[in-house]
């Protein structure tokens, strides 16, 4: 029973930042055609300068470690949010609806911004203080107090999400124009505008998870690249461009992870995750609930 | 179109005549190596490019690529010293791997093709590390020619990948190319004319995976070392970025862009962190910069000498056939 | 990080042409590192090139190295081995045939190690290198040498001190990540925890750039074992599987053999860390270390943001062999410079040590620096105790 719990625990807490990450690269996926490999950059630049931020803020301003770190995420947030702008401006406009062609400059973008973080933030592992002190022991398990919050806002920051796309005129642009860009732009939609928007949300999504990601993991330049490849395949196990499907998908990955991990080990919780989306791309081609490719 | 001429296969053979010779007098290792691994990375832009007539992304080429070069390992460390058979039945592994890949797998398309392919590429890798027969993830050492041919391996290497890449032209150029790029257009339309697209698609997936293949196997002559962490899902990322920062209108495009960023690559070998950083920047500047690649940028500079530097701009065509 | 950005520019722009580089030009050497110095490894590359630069500096500003008559300067530079056989191969046909190098003083990794060496044995290029295997070395590789202990040395007086402390160990669970040092540790601790009696109860593998180990410190706890053996683990993955592990309830002996660096563990582990035994996480700020030592980690502190760890030393001690080498044979060729090494005593950071391993190995490369057994205490690297080096055979 308390194994069940402790697994059920490294699932949520783990899943939950995997669909976020996930999230944002089936969003600009959807609303774009764009393949961003360069999303883990973000999430990295966002851990990076978290990671170097709240130590900072916290000497000089004292107050806790937390106040600390909402400011280092905000701070972050809006530098990675330039930075996604510019990519935009300069690159990926000029490859929309070009699935290899972004690809490959996402792939240039990658190396570019792996290569200046590791120049400018040097390859030490760099480790956040414990915003939160503590742990929770339910039912024979544990799981760290800050973990349960990084989980929560997480989840919190997803409803938001979705209420967003829901209801509000911009979220209904962004869909508009993922499932039909002419037919959107007809009803008075602008298109340049609200792709670059949706970019931005996406790129929002892997900032604000890589800032969530700092106080539990040991950050370094390449730390975008492990949740890269798992960001992919959660949104074609979800089929690309839905966000139901990134959250499932998400939540399956860390299950898988978990399971296999302990049973097995981490290797082969790798090689049991490309297996499972390999199988299930062939049984059902477009993810599970995928919208038919345009 | 382009019609096979007598000028075109006389400026070939006279190339690669040139090349052979240089490479077997030549006294400079480090450019010879250069020009080896160019050519290896050409193999494999122009067998992604091929793959790319069809509308399909492979990148499964890592698996199959690492296949191969494994298979030449085996072969080379168990004494078989015959280097024309040891590279036949990599590329013809290849090949079979690639058979078997695409049999399972062509149904499916675009982004979905193309993570299968990816999480293919991954899987063998990880295998090879958990698999002590192949040295698990120190690799296999020891891997080279017979000293009698050691001499003329570089030029032996760059004719063979100069041929696959003629060969790739000539299977564009034949009336198969052409059922190719109809199937690239709209594979229900080849269908009705009773040809099985899915056929078509096959066959052009193992002709790129033999083809592929050999260039592995040719890998493994020239490093003499492999590893596991060689045949990661950046062989076919690689393969891919040479093709379209080359240009994929034409087969010399993906040469170009192998040559051009293998040479980056090795240029900026030394530079620590910058490495990546110019490398990237590169990349990025010439997706940018260009959008048919490398080869346009040859077509602009020529039109414009011909014109006797009149100030004419050039107009991109955009029904230049360009792809993707 | 300004200064070595424009070295790296000025070296990028000379190594611009692609004719021959003359072998050596105007009396100075070239010698060369190869290591990781992108991906999660990078920091083991940087802090190596830091040490060479410094080095370097230190052999010029005393006047050189002298051989034959001739005054020689020294040049270092650092190339990214990638971690792999492909990366190993190109930096080395870099190094050896672009650049000239004909002394590598430092390289890192299994895999790009055999690719390098199978260059540098042919070209006549000396090669010294931490990469653990005994297949590197032998009279099959007479250019071929080690700076530092390999588990082979290491782990037998570490498990026995610690089964020592705690005799009533009985199991042990192993953790590795899934590369060649990983895989090389795992076998020697089997090794060995099987010659003292102690059961290997699991061992697992994990993949290198992993952040999430909950699950794996769930596996390891829940095996119940009285140790843990963290094997050649990156510090920080090791801190945050004890960090996790000591979540989830877990306590018992801590083992983390072929660990390089104590600060981040402790960084990332916190409490969690105390107590953990190290078998190559020498601590160079300590009482124990020679002064030269002491300098240069609290130099390195500063430029690097972390303390060195005993690779990174080993570039030191490479160079100085080199130079001991040079100076004993009187000559530049690395033929001779190599057997003039197996009988010199170059002045290491430790001190004067000789080379040795015949026993082992088949003949005396493995420079026989003291394996260093520390553990960690109140968050402190502290000195256990220090083994001379089993095959004392070359002094």
């Amino acid at each position: 029973m308390a194994l069940f719990v402790q697994l059920a625990l490294n699932t949520l807490q783990a899943g939950s930042v995997y669909v976020l990450f996930a999230l944002g690269l089936t969003l600009i996926f959807g609303v774009m055609g764009v393949v961003n490999f360069a999303h883990g950059q973000f999430f990295a630049l966002g851990a990076l300068l978290t990671s170097v931020l709240v130590p900072a803020l916290h000497d000089s301003l004292g107050g806790s470690v937390a106040i600390a770190f909402v400011l280092s995420s905000v701070i972050s947030i809006i530098v990675v949010l330039a930075l996604a702008a510019a990519a935009y401006q300069f690159g990926f406009r000029r490859y929309l609806r070009d699935m290899v062609g972004s690809f490959i400059l996402s792939v240039g973008m990658l190396l570019f911004f792996e290569g200046l973080f590791l120049w400018i933030f040097g390859g030490v592992p760099r480790v956040v203080p414990n915003i939160a002190p503590g742990e929770l022991r339910i039912l024979g398990a544990a799981i760290e107090l800050q973990r349960l919050i990084v989980c929560a806002v997480a989840v919190a920051i997803g409803i938001m999400l979705y209420l967003m796309l829901g209801y509000t005129r911009f979220g209904r642009a962004v869909r508009a124009t993922a499932e039909d860009a002419g037919a959107a732009t007809l009803q008075g939609v602008r298109h340049k505008r609200t792709l670059l928007y949706g970019f931005m949300v996406g790129s929002f999504l892997a900032a604000v998870s890589g800032c969530l990601t700092a106080p539990l993991a040991v950050i370094t330049p390449s730390v975008g690249n492990d949740y890269l490849i798992k960001g992919f395949v959660t949104i074609i196990i979800g089929g690309l461009g839905s966000i139901p499907g990134a959250i499932i998908g998400g939540f399956a990955i860390a299950l898988l992870e978990s399971v296999v991990g302990y049973y097995l080990d981490g290797t082969m919780a790798t090689i049991g995750m490309f297996c499972v989306v390999a199988v299930l791309l062939l049984f059902r081609p477009r993810g599970m609930l995928g919208h038919v490719q345009h | 179109m382009y019609s096979i001429d007598r000028k075109f296969v006389a400026l070939n053979v006279v190339l690669l005549v040139g090349a052979i010779a240089f490479l077997s007098v030549s006294e400079s290792t480090y450019v010879t190596q250069l020009i080896v691994w160019s050519a290896i990375n050409a193999v494999l832009a122009a067998g992604m490019r091929f793959v790319l007539l069809i509308g399909e992304t492979n990148m499964a080429c890592g698996a199959i690529y690492g296949f191969a070069a494994y298979l030449t390992a085996i072969g080379v460390t168990n004494g078989f010293d015959a280097v024309p058979l040891v590279v036949t039945i990599a590329a013809l592994g290849g090949g079979v791997l690639g058979l078997l890949f695409g049999w399972v797998t062509l149904r499916v398309k675009g982004p979905y093709f193309m993570l299968i392919g990816f999480a293919f590429t991954e899987v063998i890798r990880l295998a090879y590390t958990r698999i002590d027969y192949v040295g698990g993830n120190s690799g296999m050492v020891g891997i080279y020619a017979p000293i009698s041919l050691d001499r003329w391996m570089p030029a032996i290497c760059v004719a063979v990948c100069y041929l696959l890449v003629i060969g790739f032209f000539a299977a564009e150029k034949s009336s198969f190319g052409s059922l190719m790029h109809a199937v690239r257009n709209n594979d229900k339309v080849v269908e009705t004319l009773g040809v099985s697209a899915l056929r078509v698609k096959l066959v052009c997936f193992v002709i790129a995976a033999v083809a592929v293949g050999a260039a592995g196997s040719i890998h493994a002559y020239s490093y003499h070392v492999i590893s596991p962490g060689d045949f990661s899902f950046l062989i076919p990322v690689y393969a891919l970025a040479y093709a379209k920062v080359g240009g994929e209108r034409h087969v010399v495009g993906p040469v170009i862009g192998a040559i051009f960023l293998t040479v980056i690559s090795q240029l900026v070998q030394g530079s620590g962190a910058l490495q990546y950083v110019l490398f990237g920047g590169v990349i990025i500047v010439s997706m940018i910069g260009v959008r048919g690649g490398l080869i346009d940028i040859a077509k602009w500079v020529r039109c414009r000498y011909r014109i006797g530097g009149a100030r004419l701009r050039v107009l991109k065509d955009p029904a230049s056939g360009e792809l993707g | 990080m300004q200064l070595r950005a424009s070295l790296r520019a000025v070296l990028f722009g000379a190594a611009f042409s692609l004719a021959v580089a003359p072998a050596f030009a105007d009396d100075v050497l070239k010698f060369g590192v190869s290591a990781p110095m992108s991906g999660a490894a990078a920091n083991w590359g940087i802090g190596c090139d830091w040490v060479g630069q410094k080095v370097v500096r230190q052999i010029n500003d005393n006047g050189g190295i002298r051989a034959g008559g001739k005054t020689y300067k020294v040049q270092l530079t650092t190339y990214d081995n990638l971690y792999t056989a492909a990366g190993g191969a190109q930096s080395a046909q870099a190094m050896i045939n672009r650049d000239g190098v004909r002394y590598i003083v430092q390289s890192l990794g299994t895999a790009p190690v055999q690719a390098t060496q199978s260059l540098s044995e042919r070209s006549g290029v000396i090669l010294l290198t931490t990469a653990w295997g005994k297949t590197i070395k032998g009279p099959k590789f007479p250019l071929t040498f080690t700076n530092s202990n390999t588990p082979y040395e290491i782990f037998g007086p570490l498990f026995a001190l610690v089964k020592e402390q705690h005799p009533n160990i009985k199991t042990v669970a192993l953790l590795n990540p899934n590369d060649a040092t990983g895989q090389q540790a795992e076998a020697q601790s089997k090794l060995e925890w099987g010659k003292l009696g102690v059961s290997v109860v699991s061992s697992s593998f994990y993949e290198r750039g992993t952040t999430e180990f909950q699950s794996i410190a769930t596996k390891l706890a829940a095996t119940k074992a009285d140790a843990v053996d963290l094997g050649g683990s990156a510090p920080g993955d090791a801190g945050s599987v004890l960090k996790e592990l000591a979540v989830q309830g877990w306590a018992g002996v801590k083992l983390y053999p072929a660990g390089t660096g104590s600060d981040t563990l402790v960084k990332v582990g916190g409490k969690s860390a105390e107590g953990v035994y190290m078998g190559q996480g020498a601590d160079f700020s300590g009482p124990t270390a020679t002064k030269l030592q002491r300098d240069l980690d609290t130099q390195a502190k500063q430029a690097l943001k972390e303390p060195l760890n005993i690779l990174q030393m080993g570039v030191w001690d490479g160079v100085m062999a080199i130079k001991a080498g040079i100076e004993k044979a009187d000559s530049i060729d690395p033929k001779a410079v190599a057997k003039a090494l197996s009988s010199a005593k170059p002045n290491t950071s430790y001190g004067p040590v000789g080379y040795g391993g015949t026993a082992t190995y088949g003949s005396p490369q493995q420079l026989l620096v003291p394996v260093i057994i520390t553990q960690i205490q109140n968050g402190q690297t502290i000195e256990v105790r220090r083994v001379k080096s089993p095959d004392a055979s070359g002094g």
